[in-house]
């Protein structure tokens, strides 16, 4: 194993400010994924997530004195970055941005044709009721983030979708701890608002695993 | 009054039933340490019940949301982009920081030749015997005979004469050995720049002018040689 792999992120910082390429390749494969996610999730556009990403480690590249570890981690300063440029893209933009993935998704669900994007036979009728269920289940929670305000959208992808604590999502958003919690509180309220009017299929959450099967 | 204070202690359970809920299956919060708590009050509360229900089915729909994302990553060019920008940048600093040494030593090399110079004026350089002024002034000081044209040292151990480059009259008789104090502009009219020396230096020196008044020949004056003059 090389040894940039054992490295944390600090040590990886390090070596990308010496100037090594192999430490910053890593720290991108390591830490792109969840930034993408938050920005398509935060998007529902994979070309806008994609800038985005681009531009959150193209700071890491040319200003990199700007992130201080005694103010937070490596990836949270990576999701704030993101976060603001983001925000910038808002601006510009001043509308929001479709979600042709999920519309995508609807449709192969309707059709019954459509191939799934982990896989699929490209057979809709070859999936099993639960896979079915599964995926409507994903497309609906998606759309219900989708429609979220931002500031209760992006505790939802950071705390319940990419896992991290409330203390990480508040140094990724650059707030305080209780903020983070009041405003994913409500934001699970809203969402299961949403949620009740198409009820998902109820399960306990212990009984997950069954959208990794889909299209396997 | 015994039905009123049983609601209000159902309700404050209730409450706080509501606040730890998000938090029941999230490691090192408050709600995680209250879960048994929660789920006995919810056996007990049909409504905290409901509730339960409902965020444990978002809890599930979340994850498999994120199971379903988990492996979503950005395409791969963008990861060649930055590489190639993170090469591109890492050139340009280096090339900086060597454009930086370069010019330290530069400057270091401009200093050394500075002081160089300075130094070597300094030996060479002698007071102004005459006025501050620029210009050359000649000033007449011993007549002489025609000199030598071979224009060999003179006794007195200053340098020996150098013809100027037009001279046309070293063998004419009569010739006159004035002392003069010369700037930079004034040796060059001679025809003999001297670059070392800055525009406002002044050098002594004795010129040979034949009869016509033409400088023939220079001999540059010591210092010592001009104080005991």
């Amino acid at each position: 194993m090389n040894r940039a792999t054992e490295l944390t992120d600090d040590g990886l910082f390090r070596r990308i400010v010496a100037g090594d390429e192999e430490a910053f390749a890593l720290l991108y494969r390591r830490k792109h994924p969840a930034i993408y996610r938050f920005v398509l999730h935060m998007t529902g556009n994979p070309a806008v997530a994609e800038d985005v990403t681009q531009e959150a480690f193209m700071t890491l590249i040319c200003d990199a004195r700007r992130f201080d570890a005694a103010r937070g981690t490596l990836g949270g300063f990576l999701f704030g970055v993101a976060r603001n440029h983001l925000r910038k893209r808002w601006e510009q933009d001043r509308h929001f941005v479709p979600l042709p993935e999920l519309e995508e998704e609807i449709h192969s669900l309707v059709s019954g044709n459509g191939a799934s994007r982990n896989g699929g036979n490209g057979n809709g009728s070859g999936r099993t009721h639960d896979q079915l269920a599964s995926l409507e289940t994903v497309g609906r929670v998606r759309q219900a983030i989708a429609t979220l305000p931002s500031g209760y959208r992006e505790v939802v992808v950071l705390c319940d979708l990419e896992g991290m604590s409330y203390e990480e999502a508040a140094a990724a958003l650059d707030c305080p701890v209780g903020t983070v919690r009041s405003r994913l509180h409500r934001a699970r309220a809203l969402l299961i608002e949403k949620l009740r009017d198409s009820p998902v299929p109820a399960r306990r959450a212990g009984c997950v695993g069954e959208p990794k099967a889909v299209g396997e | 009054m015994k039905m009123d204070e049983k609601e209000e202690v159902m309700i404050l359970d209730c409450v706080r039933f509501e606040e730890v809920l998000p938090d029941l299956d999230r490691p090192g919060t408050p709600g995680a340490g209250l879960r048994e708590s929660a789920l006995a009050h919810a056996e007990s509360c049909g409504r905290c019940a409901r509730l339960l229900t409902e965020s444990e089915s978002l809890d599930f729909s979340l994850h498999s949301l994120a199971v379903r994302d988990a492996f979503r990553e950005a395409p791969s060019r963008v990861e060649a982009a930055l590489l190639k920008r993170f090469r591109l940048e890492k050139g340009l600093a280096a090339r900086r920081r060597l454009q930086c040494q370069l010019s330290l030593l530069g400057a270091a090399a401009a200093m050394l030749l500075v002081v160089g110079l300075s130094f070597h004026q300094r030996r060479l350089a002698l007071p102004s015997l005459h006025s501050s002024a620029p210009s050359a002034v000649p000033s007449p000081q011993q007549p002489v005979g025609a000199p030598d044209a071979t224009y060999v040292a003179d006794d007195d151990g200053a340098g020996a004469f150098i013809p100027l480059p037009y001279a046309d009259d070293l063998d004419a008789e009569g010739g006159t050995i004035v002392r003069v104090i010369l700037s930079r502009s004034a040796l060059a009219s001679l025809g003999m720049p001297d670059a070392a020396l800055e525009a406002s230096d002044q050098v002594p020196a004795d010129l040979i002018v034949s009869q016509d008044g033409t400088p023939q020949a220079i001999r540059f004056v010591a210092q010592d040689e001009l104080n005991q003059d």
